[in-house]
């Protein structure tokens, strides 16, 4: 029998099985998804960017999502809207597919109720643990992962116990020259974004190569910190870990006070097993992690596991915000040379953490955002199809050439996205669908996905400002698109944490309060989001729950 | 957000169930894709003509390959109806003259079709799938010696895929 059942391999079920091997534990790592080794990865986009090729077949696995229409909510299959809300299910999860830019949370992330009061509408609730207890871990996860970066003493950026990041910042193009002068005419501070992409070899894996296809692709160098790189590679050198990949889990079968076992299925064989454990740990992403829990539901769970609150797979969590653009064209390029920014595969590496927090005599006082700055895409089919219209018309013939062409080589396009609070409110939530199952005959999470209406007033305020930024650059066409639309790729809550079992499905150390044997890792256990990508919080997080498990199975408590 | 990728199947009828593509489903594609492949083809050939500067669709295999993309079991089984349903509209509205017509007739009947939003969500699939060709990594078998990258002055990353995804 393995001490611990890890379910899912991506940053947080890496993290766990890390510190368990590395302390000793069996662990039997599940991903539904395939092995795709580094060596195997390619810069295919027709393969990684336009097919399925890392992602479950709609027909075959998928969610329905309910919108509000009229009043009513209406349940729509994703096969049939082709809105995915998969990311990346292959061993390692999607921290390979990440651009990897990532941030730590404010310590006023933690306590966003007691700061800024309630917000109508929104289920807004402080942590049971404060800035203090992650920060050892967000820095474990700087050195392990290999986040590089540079710190700027800013108001809005967390305090850290290490005085520098180890790795510098990754290389950057001279745009970064363009951006940094336009912010600071504006009084604007422009930070160097921390990335979880290596500029200097580590151990097995290999500096950057500056590929200039990043993110949604896998990393052929081990640079970006995958938690398949960094994590997963490292513990089965310890010969604790068992990773089976192909191995989807059913449900979880459990008693009144334990889970007992896993019920899996091999996705290449359809075969069904069993596989025991004295320890379960759940990191499938946040609405797959609650779906196995309520999918998982008996005479002991008739709500399904952990749902003695009735708080299983509520208060989801997206990202608000979104995103903005402008074009820097070779005519009136400004402070840089035009060759030196179509240099290609450089970084930007730059965020904007003024408006974290706005206390302002006329705007208010509220939660704002974080914002980053990037080159568009590099993607060659899409920023030509991009492109292949005017005014609603499609354009071919030599309009055509002579537009793409000129697109490709006369311009580029400068981006920014922007990152705000996804408000917990009682219309986003996952639930199971009662009609619609999957492959194997299990129900498929049904998500209500509204967001709160201060998410898109929060994102069009930091847009604006982005935009100027834009235009003091001397961009052109520039624009920017803020929407309530829930951000499938940016996914936590549905297990909040927190100290009464009457409000919340886990404890604050991600345990289920109704099963002792069960912890959820990912990104479930969030009650609010912070205004950041998750990556960051989710590796920290998951180290300090799998210490806690060490504790467990040291003192025998399982 | 919802059903933005579907709202073109209201003219679609033959709406298989199954996602795979076995032998049968194989050799029905095949025989109703030649009914329409020509017209498919002639208008790759006038998004993309000669004396352009992006490579013309008739000097690159573009038809085979949006052939063989949906013959792939992982294509989308509705695209792949609607793609056969958009080129049999097309082929009606031009009572099947339309390889006939000169380039000028061919430009207002492309024009025309894209006046109704289903003409124009299949048009805008055909040139899709015509430069997911053309700009894909070679090995895909159309993008002949970087012609497509090079008439943008860009280049694929590294590494290059060893083998296509239609195979795995």
């Amino acid at each position: 029998m393995y001490d611990v059942v890890v379910i899912g391999s991506g940053a947080s079920g890496g993290a766990v099985a890390y510190t368990l091997c590395k302390a000793g534990y069996k662990v039997v790592m599940l991903e539904k998804g395939r092995l795709i080794k580094r060596h195997e990865f390619s810069k295919d986009e027709l393969a990684y960017c336009r097919r399925d090729l890392v992602t479950p077949n709609l027909f075959e696995e998928y969610h329905t999502i309910e919108e509000n229409v009229d009043g009513k909510w209406v349940a729509t299959p994703t096969y049939e809207s082709g809105w995915s809300f998969w990311n990346g299910n292959i061993v390692g999860g999607s921290s390979n597919l990440m651009s990897g830019m990532l941030h730590r949370l404010h310590p006023d992330d933690f306590r966003l109720k007691s700061k800024y009061g309630d917000i109508e509408g929104a289920n807004i609730v402080d942590w049971p643990i404060s800035y203090k207890d992650l920060e050892p871990y967000y820095d474990m996860t700087e050195e392990l992962i290999g986040v590089s970066g540079h710190y700027q003493k800013h108001k809005y950026e967390p305090p850290r116990s290490r005085p520098n990041f180890t790795q510098p910042p990754t290389q950057e193009n001279d745009v970064v020259k363009l951006l940094d002068k336009s912010c600071k005419a504006l009084g604007i501070t422009s930070l160097v974004t921390p990335r979880a992409v290596l500029s200097k070899d580590k151990g097995h894996r290999k500096a950057c190569y500056y590929s200039n296809f990043c993110g949604s692709y896998g990393c052929s160098s081990g640079a970006k910190g995958s938690s398949r790189e960094a994590l997963t590679m490292p513990s089965l050198a310890t010969g604790n870990l068992t990773l089976l990949s192909n191995m989807h889990v059913k449900s979880l079968k459990s008693n009144k006070d334990k889970v007992e076992s896993a019920i899996v299925v091999n996705t290449i064989t359809g075969k069904e097993s069993e596989i025991k454990a004295k320890i379960f740990v759940v990191a499938a992403q946040a609405h797959e992690s609650a779906r196995l829990l309520l999918n998982s539901a008996n005479k002991f769970h008739p709500n399904g596991l952990a749902n003695s609150s009735g708080e299983l797979g509520k208060n989801l969590l997206f990202s608000g915000g979104g995103s903005g653009q402008g074009e820097l064209h070779k005519e009136s390029l400004k402070e840089i040379k035009f060759e030196e920014l179509m240099t290609t595969g450089l970084f930007v590496n730059r965020s904007v953490l003024d408006w974290y927090f706005i206390d302002h005599w006329w705007d208010g006082k509220f939660k704002g955002g974080s914002v980053e700055f990037m080159f568009e895409h590099q993607n060659i089919i899409s920023r030509a199809r991009k492109h292949n219209s005017e005014n609603a018309k499609l354009v071919w013939g030599k309009a055509l050439g002579d537009k793409v062409v000129k697109r490709f080589t006369e311009q580029k396009s400068i981006r920014f996205e922007i990152f705000n609070d996804w408000l917990p409110n009682d219309n986003c939530f996952i639930s199971l669908d009662k009609t619609h199952k999957d492959k194997y005959g299990m129900p498929v999470g049904k998500l209500r996905l509204e967001g709160h209406p201060q998410d898109v007033k929060v994102g069009k305020y930091i847009a604006k400002k982005c935009e100027s930024i834009l235009e003091e650059m001397g961009a052109k066409n520039i624009y920017s698109s803020i929407s309530s639309s829930a951000s499938q790729n940016l996914v936590a809550g549905g297990c909040r944490f927190g100290n009464n079992p009457k409000t919340s499905v886990l404890n604050k150390y991600c345990q289920a309060h109704d099963i002792s044997n069960l912890y959820v890792a990912d990104a479930s256990f969030m009650p609010t989001g912070g205004s950041v990508a998750y990556t960051w919080t989710i590796y920290a997080n998951a180290f300090r729950v799998a210490d806690y498990i060490v504790k467990q199975l040291q003192n025998d408590k399982v | 957000m919802q059903s933005k990728r579907r709202e073109f199947l209201v003219f679609s009828s033959m709406v298989t169930l199954t996602s795979y593509l076995d032998a049968d489903t194989h050799s029905r594609l095949e025989k109703t894709f030649k009914e329409v492949k020509n017209i498919i083809y002639e208008v790759q050939k006038h998004m993309f003509p000669k004396q352009n500067r992006l490579p013309a669709a008739e000097d690159l295999p573009v038809i085979k390959f949006l052939y063989e993309t949906m013959a792939h079991k992982s294509f989308d089984k509705d695209i792949r109806e609607f793609v056969i349903e958009g080129a049999r509209e097309l082929d009606n509205r031009t009572e099947g003259k339309f390889s006939s017509m000169s380039i000028n007739d061919k430009e207002k009947a492309l024009r025309a079709y894209e006046e109704i939003e289903y003409g124009a969500s299949w048009l805008s699939r055909i040139m899709t799938l015509t430069m997911e060709g053309m700009f894909s990594d070679p090995i895909y078998d159309v993008n002949i010696q970087e012609q497509g990258w090079k008439a943008l002055d860009t280049t694929g990353g590294q590494p290059r895929p060893k083998m296509r995804y239609l195979d795995v």
